[in-house]
């Protein structure tokens, strides 16, 4: 199967590339894999997710994204890769003027559908994760968990070629955690999208197969 | 209380530029006579000893524009009241030739003194009178006023500008969450921005409304109360609905001028 995201020899640092936290780290994820990056605390696995969506360029060697070389990227280019992601962020990152239909078809707008398409969408994918009845509300009247799955919809709006999640459950309680798990699991199993998490644990309740990354001492190394 | 607030910082300035250059377009029109006035009603007083015609005052210089005889006898009538008819014959034919000559555009006192002493330089030519001094302090100190309003709408638009700048990156600052979520989801410049553009359209909108309003305020109540002669002949020239469309295309252009560069400005933040 073709690879999703390629790393070679990849290093990325803050400040200037003074202060590196992940150095010559090479990995490859195919497409329909659902990955789980664990690590200690500070250890660089949401630096390794930022770099991912492009928002910190490599330091040195080669990290791809279907089959966009993120190390010399254009802007424009990136804001296209971009449409093809869901990203998933622990603090959900919604938008809390706008109601949580509006929130979950950020992506088709951005995309241009019309706003019938935007309609049916957030109708239709409110209803996959159970929010039907939320959809005029804002995101601050919805519980922790509520608005985690409103970002996860939010995530699959656009059929993406892959998912990006940053610690999705870390603020979650055990139910609404495994919900968040459900979706992203039959994300990956019925449309084939390859699924990167970023968390502190793997999930004990996981029926998909998954590869595990742990990213220790600047590496990222697989268990196998 | 806090959105009137938001937008009562950008409007005001907007205002400020705008009202300046209202000021400036009424004060144009208001005054365009008067510098037309002291521009084409200014002549100089030439002397002869013999009759002389515009052609011949034109090849002495080539900036005199027209001739007018004053009559001899007008003059004569007047200083020499209950004089006999032979004494006033007498002073006829020793009064001199006077003529008022206009120029064919403003000039300045040394170019002046330059027609004076071509003029003079002509043996049947007895006395030129510029009025050099009070023509060119008038038209200067016209002409300074104007500029000092100038440097002032000016100054004003400048300061202005920047605490609309400073009021966008207040705004921007506001709206940055749902920036950053957009260009995360790969959301273009422009679409992210949008909501800034919307805001400081609108409030171009009001500002342009609130600006003519004022100014009609100004033509239809003020200037028939005020008791100033000027305000009364000159009221049409106060407002005109063109000049709204001036007030609204000049605030359109500053309002997206100043999206453009505060959103430019932080184009393409990464890590």
């Amino acid at each position: 199967m073709s690879n999703v995201i390629s790393a070679k020899n990849l290093t990325l640092a803050y400040d200037n590339g003074r202060k590196e936290i992940i150095k010559n780290a090479s990995f490859n994820i195919r497409k329909g894999d659902f990955v789980f990056i664990t690590g200690p605390s500070g250890s660089g696995k949401s630096t390794l997710l930022k770099a991912l969506y492009g928002q910190l360029k490599p330091k040195e060697g080669n990290l791809v994204v279907g089959g966009v070389d993120l190390a010399n990227v254009k802007p424009r280019k990136l804001q296209e890769l971009r449409t093809h992601m869901g990203i998933i962020f622990q603090d959900y990152k919604l938008i809390n003027e706008w109601t949580v239909a509006k929130n979950v078809v950020l992506p088709l707008m951005i995309a241009g559908y019309s706003l019938d398409v935007q309609n049916t969408q957030a109708h239709r994918l409110l209803k996959h994760v159970k929010l039907s009845e939320h959809a005029d509300k804002y995101p601050l009247e919805l519980s922790g968990g509520e608005q985690q799955r409103v970002g996860v919809a939010r995530a699959l709006a656009k059929n993406p070629v892959v998912i990006l999640a940053d610690e999705p459950t870390g603020n979650l309680d055990d139910y609404s955690s495994n919900v968040i798990w459900d979706l992203m699991e039959n994300a990956c199993q019925q449309l084939e999208t390859t699924v990167l998490v970023v968390t502190h644990k793997i999930p004990t309740i996981f029926s998909l197969p998954y590869r595990h990354f742990i990213i220790e001492s600047k590496g990222v190394y697989e268990v196998h | 209380m806090k959105f009137i607030k938001n937008h009562l910082m950008f409007i005001l300035p907007l205002m400020a530029i705008l009202l300046g250059i209202e000021f400036y377009l009424v004060f144009d029109r208001t005054t365009d006579s008067y510098e037309k006035g002291l521009k084409e009603g200014y002549t100089m007083l030439v002397v002869t000893k013999k009759p002389v015609t515009l052609k011949g005052l034109q090849t002495l210089n080539a900036h005199i524009a027209s001739s007018e005889a004053i009559k001899r006898e007008t003059i004569v009538s007047e200083v020499a009241q209950g004089v006999s008819k032979e004494s006033k014959k007498e002073i006829l034919s020793a009064l001199p030739y006077f003529y008022n000559v206009g120029l064919d555009s403003y000039l300045g006192t040394r170019e002046l003194d330059r027609i004076k002493t071509a003029l003079e330089k002509d043996p049947d030519i007895k006395r030129v009178e510029t009025f050099g001094s009070s023509y060119s302090s008038a038209y200067r100190l016209f002409s300074f006023i104007k500029f000092l309003l100038k440097v002032f709408i000016g100054f004003m638009g400048v300061v202005s500008l920047f605490l609309i700048i400073k009021q966008m990156e207040i705004w921007k600052y506001a709206h940055r969450e749902r920036m950053q979520v957009m260009e995360i989801f790969g959301a273009p410049l422009m679409l992210r921005s949008g909501v800034l553009f919307k805001v400081a359209i609108f409030d171009a909108f009001i500002a342009t409304l609130l600006t003519s309003g004022i100014f009609f305020y100004v033509k239809l109540v003020w200037a028939p109360q005020s008791g100033i002669e000027l305000m009364r002949q000159k009221q049409d020239e106060l407002f005109r609905i063109t000049d709204m469309a001036i007030l609204l295309g000049a605030a359109l252009l500053l309002v997206i001028v100043a999206v453009y560069m505060v959103v430019f400005s932080s184009k393409g933040e990464q890590e």
